[in-house]
């Protein structure tokens, strides 16, 4: 092969638009850890880094996002997989009013649905034309601000929630496998539990990563909701302080990468297993 | 009373029947196959057995248990699928497991059961292995000791050998008929392969447009085919017009020339049009010796098949296919030869009137 022909051969553009692509994503992360390695003046170090993690308001809202993003995944499992489950297998044709609902969040803004919210719950809910009262105020207390916060989140980590578990039992034939495990003498709790979500776990766990991430960056609930999230935190520290944001966006970075790392391992783990059929 | 039994069974979706009014009793131990083009309603009836469908109409009872209306998992029958379902997550143990695990059996028991059943498909060396490290015949036969573990009532086989390669389908057909008749199992084999419900089955049900066509043993679908679309539908047949000579004696007049057939023609009358039907093996040329059932021909086309030679002859205005089997001597005549054929009376089936 000689000089011409190779070069011909070269896929110049497919690099250019890549390496332009990956200047895009790097440059900006790059200018983030330069400047949370210069909060002494000519010196490069972690202190930025350290003054972060000292604050124990980082840590307290780190932690209580990170319990709120836990329920929120745990509860929107609970809803979401039986639900996608059995639109596909005993109503696909509700398929695309259900498709329709999970996009919701994307035209409704947060303010809209944290203003219902408080508009609604921060009030008893009764049974009309009676004094009986069947949900006494939830923004009133601690916990019912959490439960309501937690379902706010449902709402917005819906439709990454929801695409992904039906897009994982796309993958898979689900109608089949729930008659072979009928056929073998399963409940539904038993199919869902032992024969659905594990071969959906990829992207369910896509999904959940998905939903961590917004729950922990979420500003506008947590705000008009008062509770002392990590996005709120993360949002103040922005206003009064110069490095510890920088210091703490590539914390979170780093986290990502580390979860995207995990479901690569566990999808191609998956990956084998899901061609099983 | 038989063992599994479908009276008046019907299933109707939204106007048509997918169904209608399937009648069959099935004794213990008997190997049932369902035959028929897609669409026939075999697969529907197997499912309604299985408990995936309620018939609109009719009742199913199993060793004299109605369980028309009860839940698949309630209903002890094992089925296996054209794709094997698998459940990707487990081993082959653990599949075959499984419905022993659901059934709370113990522990020890169910690995003892797993065993056994492990060896009975021969997949020792397999046993820690994905359903995707193993091909389609082994999957299958997974699928098989899987179903077979929990020790079911009726064993339901919807299409299992559709997606595998010809070899290992007759082999793997072989296999399913011993372990069936080993285990003395009641199993209903869905098809639309007739070898494959000829070779496997004590009886088979011929079905068409949702309605049973023939039940018969397979020698008496392939022999004595009941309706037309029976006897277009297994084997290939030869059909044509014939019209009723002398009813009483079995006369019939194909483009002129008289053939005789055995079967009874009481209903028949002088004059009256018939169809009938002759196999392509059921010919032979004609000897000078044989005087009956001998008609003039023409050979149109000559058709090597392997095993099988097949000749295409014009009876009157009607292309008939002849078969006589290979052998390195045989002599064939030349195309546009004028000869003739015969076939016993027995081979001339009438299969009703015009």
């Amino acid at each position: 092969m000689n000089f011409l022909t190779r070069i011909r051969k070269f896929p110049f553009w497919s690099w250019v638009w890549f390496i332009f692509g990956a200047l895009y994503f790097l440059v900006p992360l790059y200018a983030t850890l330069r400047h949370s390695l210069r909060m002494e003046r000519d010196v490069i170090g972690f202190k930025a880094y350290v003054r972060a993690f000292e604050d124990s308001n980082f840590w307290e809202t780190f932690l209580l996002s990170n319990m709120l993003a836990v329920a929120t995944i745990v509860a929107s499992v609970i809803l979401i997989v039986p639900t996608a489950y059995w639109i596909r297998l005993r109503v696909p044709e509700a398929r695309r009013i259900t498709e329709f609902i999970t996009l919701l969040p994307f035209v409704i803004p947060a303010i809209i649905l944290v203003f219902g919210l408080i508009r609604i719950y921060s009030s008893p809910i009764g049974i009309p034309f009676t004094n009986i009262d069947l949900l006494q105020p939830l923004t009133t207390s601690k916990l019912g601000t959490y439960a309501l916060i937690t379902a706010g989140y449902m709402v917005l980590a819906m439709p990454y929630m929801y695409r992904s578990v039906d897009t994982g039992m796309r993958t898979v034939d689900i109608r089949t496998l729930t008659e072979a495990a009928q056929s073998l003498g399963a409940g539904w709790f038993t199919i869902v539990t032992q024969v659905i979500l594990p071969n959906i776990r990829s992207a369910l766990l896509s999904g959940a990563l998905l939903t961590f991430a917004i729950v922990v960056g979420e500003v506008t609930l947590a705000s008009f909701l008062g509770v002392d999230a990590f996005g709120p935190y993360l949002f103040l520290i922005g206003q009064h302080r110069a490095y510890e944001p920088a210091a703490l966006s590539f914390v979170t970075f780093l986290l990502t990468w580390a979860a995207l790392g995990v479901i690569q391992l566990v999808t191609g783990e998956q990956g084998q297993g899901a061609g099983a059929h | 009373m038989a063992y599994l039994t479908l009276s008046n069974i019907s299933k109707q979706f939204a106007n048509s029947f997918a169904v209608e009014d399937f009648n069959l009793d099935i004794e213990k131990g008997e190997f049932v196959s369902f035959l028929g083009p897609s669409g026939c309603g075999k697969t529907t009836t197997l499912r309604m057995v299985a408990g995936f469908e309620i018939p609109t109409a009719g009742k199913i009872t199993i060793n004299d248990v109605d369980v028309t209306n009860n839940a698949p998992n309630q209903r002890n029958v094992g089925m296996i699928f054209q794709a094997y379902a698998l459940f990707p997550n487990m081993t082959v143990a653990q599949n075959i497991g499984f419905g022993l695990r659901i059934r709370k059996e113990a522990e020890s028991a169910v690995k003892e059961r797993v065993q056994e059943m492990i060896s009975l498909i021969n997949l020792e060396k397999h046993a820690d292995k994905y359903p995707y490290q193993l091909s389609g015949g082994q999957q299958q036969r997974v699928a098989l000791a899987r179903a077979l573990a929990n020790r079911p009532q009726v064993l339901l086989l919807d299409e299992p050998l559709s997606a595998l390669d010809a070899k290992i389908r007759v082999s793997l057909r072989a296999e399913i008929r011993a372990i069936q008749k080993r285990l003395g199992i009641t199993a209903i084999f869905v098809t639309h392969d007739q070898e494959e419900a000829l070779s496997i089955s004590d009886r088979i049900v011929v079905m068409y447009e949702g309605k049973v066509e023939q039940v018969g043993t397979p020698f008496e679908i392939y022999n004595f085919p009941k309706t037309q679309f029976v006897a277009n539908f297994v084997g290939s047949l030869n059909t044509a017009e014939a019209e009723v000579i002398d009813p009483s004696k079995g006369l019939l007049s194909l483009g002129g020339m008289q053939l005789d057939s055995a079967e009874k023609m009481d209903d028949l009358r002088k004059g009256d049009k018939v169809h009938i039907a002759i196999r392509p093996e059921r010919f032979s040329f004609a000897s000078e010796q044989k005087k009956a059932n001998v008609v003039d021909c023409i050979i149109e086309n000559i058709t090597f098949l392997g095993s099988v030679v097949r000749i295409q002859v014009m009876i009157g205005k009607t292309k008939f296919n002849m078969d006589t089997f290979n052998n390195p001597f045989l002599e064939l005549p030349h195309i546009g030869e004028k000869t003739q054929v015969t076939c016993s009376r027995e081979a001339v089936l009438i299969l009703g009137s015009v």
